[in-house]
């Protein structure tokens, strides 16, 4: 098998963002009859590499090979030429459109120019009955619950034909019964000699299905070999280990803690029925996969979005707040993600931001004071060392400034409960060190400081304690004694039950 | 409205006519109200049922069905024109110059058809090539547009020839005839790749150029057969009255937006269906020729209207947030 020309093979491909190096020098080779999996941690480069593969974007340097032969060039058009076909994990789908339609978009079988409806019944079917699709072919795909999309996703995929199929987190949404049906299907596939590239969080699933696998961290390919007589605990090693050097501050504990929140079979959005206890003086983590329900969580805590107990206590009140201005009022402040969309007014100044929520608490009419607010804006500033003139524009900051402005503005009302939604995403170095030392600071002073993060080390060396989130559920409340990377990628990815049953 | 392209693409195909009932679930209520409304109709003014009454009444929806697919094709695509009405009035002031020249009626038609093609495809192509917002971009064009019908004819003349008006505009439903060959052009049209992209274009935009949809290209031919709908209602208008005027189309282009949105087309691209939009504007019409029979004065008529549009899309919302 290893004489076999590759169908499509990546050389020493680099991608860079922005000056951020995506990729930097991965070869990856997909061969006929065999399932390639491709693992990473989030932000490790896995989408853009498929990007690469699939044409959906150019390569900085290094080359793409179809048939082993290097193609300049390639375009989604090109690609799905050569037999590519991608199953994103963003869908495709039309919902208005029928589930034949949405499986024929862009490649229908005509008859004097108008789509043949005839072909389009019989090869549409075909494809259905592959990833057991039964639902009648007209029903539209709107009607479907999200697994079922995500099969006629696959089924759109099968359609075309393809030689080598690209699977981006194909079975996150799917029940076990479809995961089956799919994990066959793929194996039927490889015996007629499709080549197939597998992503997935689901180490078992991986296990099970693939021969190969490529591991990338940091952009970077750790691993690219055979699976056979390696482990799961051996792969998350491959994803993670990694050396923290001197970001984080020492960690010390702070002194004494107290219940800030406590919430009993908590559910808003994607969370299902968790317990929960926020301290202050302590940052609590909340790690887990992205899209498990980790911002279902602060949101409901938040009062954004509809959210139900059967026991409350926020800062000794005890129900939920109903809305974010009762929740800011209960002594809670949320900062969100999307800092330029959701936490800050761009084109307004850094004063300006800087004011906001204070301004929300004075009388609706009463006239603001132009030397008080100068006064709290550069003590803010001063604080949180966000340098130059504060009338400029929030957007000429620099992203890690931004999130300083994000958090700062709730400082003047003195909350007891920070939430805070992936807070060093897209910040450089240094400031990602000035806010872990912020943080740690904050829980010394008593405030009780939650952090959600994608990122694993920060979890580990800035929290006290990291609730690691699976499926919409709190699969593991880890100690500091029990912190590590190891523990919270097992934990997220489902690899410690199987390690315990193995 | 229910011949259909069956006889062009072969017969009886069952996903078609299944996927064709699918589209049509969410509309029983509009059909029932328009049905409910006809009936009406047919009692306060008797002669709906006779052969020259139903042409007259075909003919006082015939302008208002045009620019309500006009306005939903452009709506299906994530799009909007707020050019409609001036388009409608350029329409009306080409064909009453051209229809007397040398070239006659067919000339004057073929001048209306192209100005309406061209000019909704330039809008198309500034939108989408440019990326600019539609709403925008249309507004624009209303200007230019509605300042080049004054240019052609700063006040109201021009002929329509009697022959041609008493062919559109007579005893005879030539005008609903028309009509039903219009829609089963649609028809043919939803039935091409091109035509039933416009939904994915509309609904998902990025996930369809992935799929290998030509998305720019079916925004881009929306536009231009919305722009050739509305010159066309304006050929129709000028043959109504005998004769061009320069500012006759000001009101279509909030009743089609009001019709689109009674017939159920949603603002966000991918959401309606044109049966929807055509019962849209059938409803307007008759809402408006009901109100006219009762004696409603016309203040009252546009307090009454816009009520009934606001309660209408209101109904499916409150539905929605009930559950």
């Amino acid at each position: 098998m290893t004489d076999a020309v590759p169908l499509l093979a990546a050389r020493a491909v680099s991608k860079s963002f922005f000056g951020n190096p995506v990729l930097r020098d991965v070869s990856i080779s997909l061969l006929p009859g065999r399932v390639h999996a491709l693992l990473g941690e989030n932000g490790a480069g896995k989408s853009t590499l498929i990007n690469l593969l699939s044409g959906a974007l150019p390569p900085d340097s290094g080359s793409i090979e179809v048939d082993g032969r290097p193609v300049s060039r390639l375009t989604p058009i090109e690609a799905a030429q050569a037999g590519i076909a991608v199953v994103q994990q963003e869908l495709s789908l039309t919902a208005s459109l029928s589930i034949a339609e949405n499986i024929g978009l862009g490649a229908f079988p005509r008859r004097f120019g108008m789509i043949d409806y005839r072909a389009l019944t019989a090869r549409a079917k075909a494809a259905c009955e592959l990833v057991g699709l039964n639902e009648a072919l007209s029903t539209p795909v709107g009607q479907l619950p999200l697994g079922r999309r995500q099969m006629v996703e696959i089924a759109k995929a099968l359609y075309r034909k393809p030689r080598i199929l690209i699977l981006d987190e194909p079975s996150s949404s799917l029940s076990a019964t479809e995961t089956k049906i799919l994990t066959d299907l793929l194996e039927r596939l490889r015996g007629e000699g499709v080549a197939i590239l597998y992503i997935s969080h689901r180490l078992n699933e991986v296990m099970a299905l693939c021969q190969h696998v490529t591991v990338l961290k940091d952009g970077i390919c750790t691993a690219d070999r055979p699976l056979a007589g390696t482990d799961a605990a051996g792969l998350v090693r491959l994803m993670v280990g990694r050396d923290p050097g001197d970001l984080f501050p020492r960690w010390k504990p702070s002194g004494s803690t107290q219940t800030a929140v406590s919430v009993r079979n908590f559910s808003a959005g994607l969370m299902r029925d968790i317990d929960l206890e926020i301290r202050t003086g302590e940052v609590l983590g909340i790690g887990g996969l992205i899209g498990q329900g980790q911002d279902d969580l602060l949101l409901g805590l938040y009062g954004a979005i509809p959210a139900k107990a059967s026991a409350a206590m926020v800062n000794g009140v005890a129900h939920l707040p109903a809305s974010v201005v009762k929740a800011n009022a209960f002594g809670l402040a949320y900062v969100p993600a999307d800092r330029k969309r959701e936490g800050l007014h761009l084109i307004h100044s850094i004063a300006a931001n800087l004011m906001l929520p204070a301004l929300a608490r004075l009388p609706a009419l009463k006239l603001r004071s132009g030397a008080n607010e100068d006064l709290t804006t550069k003590g803010l500033a001063a604080q949180f060392a966000i340098k130059g003139d504060l009338g400029r524009q929030a957007q000429a900051l620099s992203g890690g400034n931004q999130q300083k402005v994000a958090l700062a503005k709730w400082m003047p009302r003195d909350p007891l409960v920070l939430l805070l939604n992936d807070p060093t995403r897209g910040v450089d170095v240094e400031t990602k060190r000035e806010i872990y030392i912020l943080l740690r600071q904050l829980a010394a002073a008593g405030k009780a400081v939650v952090l959600l993060s994608s990122d694993t080390p920060e979890l580990v060396h800035v929290c006290d304690r990291v609730a690691v989130v699976r499926e919409g559920r709190i699969v593991a409340m880890l100690e500091r004694a029990a912190l590590s990377e190891e523990a919270i990628v097992a934990a997220a990815v489902g690899a410690d039950r199987q390690r315990q049953a193995a | 409205m229910s011949i259909s392209p069956s006889t062009l693409a072969g017969r009886g195909i069952p996903l078609y006519w299944a996927v064709q009932a699918h589209r049509s679930a969410g509309l029983n209520g509009l059909f029932l109200v328009v049905l409910l409304f006809v009936a009406a109709y047919g009692v306060l003014f008797p002669g709906l049922f006779t052969v020259s009454g139903f042409a007259t009444f075909t003919q006082s929806w015939f302008p208002l069905a045009l620019v309500a697919m006009a306005q939903a094709l452009l709506m299906l695509t994530g799009g909007i024109s707020l050019a409609v009405g001036a388009t409608v009035s350029l329409g009306a002031v080409i064909a009453a110059t051209t229809m007397p020249g040398p070239f006659g009626v067919a000339g004057g038609v073929i001048a209306v058809a192209v100005a309406g093609l061209g000019i909704g495809a330039a809008i198309g192509l500034i939108v989408v090539k440019l990326r600019l917002p539609a709403i925008v971009v249309t507004l624009a064009g209303s200007f230019i547009i509605g300042g080049a019908a004054l240019l052609i004819l700063p006040r109201p003349g021009g002929a329509v020839p009697d022959w041609f008006s008493n062919l559109l505009a007579g005893d005879t439903p030539v005008a609903f005839a028309i009509l039903v060959l219009i829609v089963l052009a649609w028809k043919v049209y939803l039935a091409t790749p091109l035509g039933l992209s416009l939904y994915a274009a509309g609904e998902n935009p990025i996930g369809s150029y992935r799929s290998g949809v030509p998305v720019d290209a079916a925004r881009i031919a929306a536009y231009g057969i919305s722009g050739l709908l509305s010159t066309g209602a304006g050929l129709f208008v000028a043959a109504q009255t005998g004769s061009g005027d320069p500012v006759i189309g000001t009101a279509f282009t909030l009743n089609s937006i009001a019709a689109a949105v009674l017939g159920g087309i949603g603002f966000l691209g991918g959401q309606g269906t044109m049966r929807g939009a055509l019962a849209g504007s059938l409803l307007l019409s008759l809402m408006i020729s009901v109100m006219f029979f009762l004696g409603f004065t016309p203040v009252v008529q546009y307090v009454a209207q816009g009520l009934i549009i606001i309660g209408a899309v209101a109904l499916p919302q409150l539905r929605r947030l009930r559950q």
